[in-house]
């Protein structure tokens, strides 16, 4: 997995690409997400587009920074996702948990109305 | 469809759940089987390998984790095996509990069931538990 990240309008935006299934590249997700609500940045949008798949490892990093943000007045949404994730979310029930957007631009511009 | 028998063991790391990975995949593909069939297999079995180097292992990087893949009839069976005690997976929290929902982990067994036909659980002797997937191909 690789994971660049990019801000634009208060807003950052991760792109990881690859799979998510655990180990080093998922701790390195895991610590980013981590640091960004250290340095106050607490609206993220997770951009999916790029992830070929991910397991429950993957699942349990967004849930945990989902968390993180929502605890600290921010939130995490998703966009661009992908038809074997949305799969993982509807069975997992974690659709209900996550909002979701069909391109980066339109996540970004939810932030702007909320 | 051509058969196929591999088995690859790698040491208890996760730093070698990539290596395990690419060995599925990669002979699946090498078979022709649908590409989305293939993640789903990937998925199944990354999860067990994860529980297998994570939790019957016990994170014990002087043991080893086998996985073992086959192809016969149109069926793709995937045996992840480890050297720990084994464990009740009937005792395993419902992810789908309200409750549960927001949890971090426990969900991997779960998942691994959901994406393929059968998933057991059993011994190997002179191993460990032995976590074994089934998918059905089409046609």
């Amino acid at each position: 997995m690789k994971l660049n990240s990019r801000e634009t309008g208060g807003v950052v935006i991760l792109e990881p690409k690859g799979k998510i299934m655990g180990g080093p590249d998922a701790t390195a997700m895991h610590e980013m997400l981590h640091e960004l609500v250290a340095a106050d940045k607490k609206r993220i949008i997770v951009d999916l587009g790029g992830v070929d798949w991910m397991n429950s490892t993957g699942l349990g990093i967004l849930i945990s920074s989902l968390t993180t943000m929502r605890n600290n007045n921010g939130d995490l949404k998703l966009a661009n996702i992908t038809e074997k994730i949305q799969s993982l979310l509807t069975i997992t029930k974690l659709v209900t948990v996550f909002e979701t957007f069909d391109s980066v631009d339109d996540a970004v511009g939810s932030f702007s109305t909320n | 469809m051509k058969e196929l028998k591999r088995e690859l063991i790698i040491p208890n790391s996760q730093n070698n759940l990539a290596e395990a990975d690419d060995f599925i995949e990669s002979n699946l593909e090498t078979l022709g089987v649908d590409k989305s069939l293939i993640a789903d297999i990937a998925i199944s079995a990354t999860e067990l390998i994860n529980n297998a180097i994570l939790h019957g292992n016990g994170g014990d990087t002087s043991k080893q984790v086998k996985i073992r893949l086959e192809v016969e009839n149109k069926t793709v069976i995937v045996e992840i095996v480890d050297q720990g005690k084994g464990f009740d997976p009937t005792i395993i929290p419902d992810p789908l509990a309200e409750e549960n929902l927001l949890k971090e982990v426990g969900r991997g067994i779960f998942i691994a069931r959901s994406l393929v036909d059968e998933l057991r659980f059993d011994r190997e002797p002179g191993w460990g538990t032995k976590a074994s997937i089934t998918k059905y191909l089409p046609g």
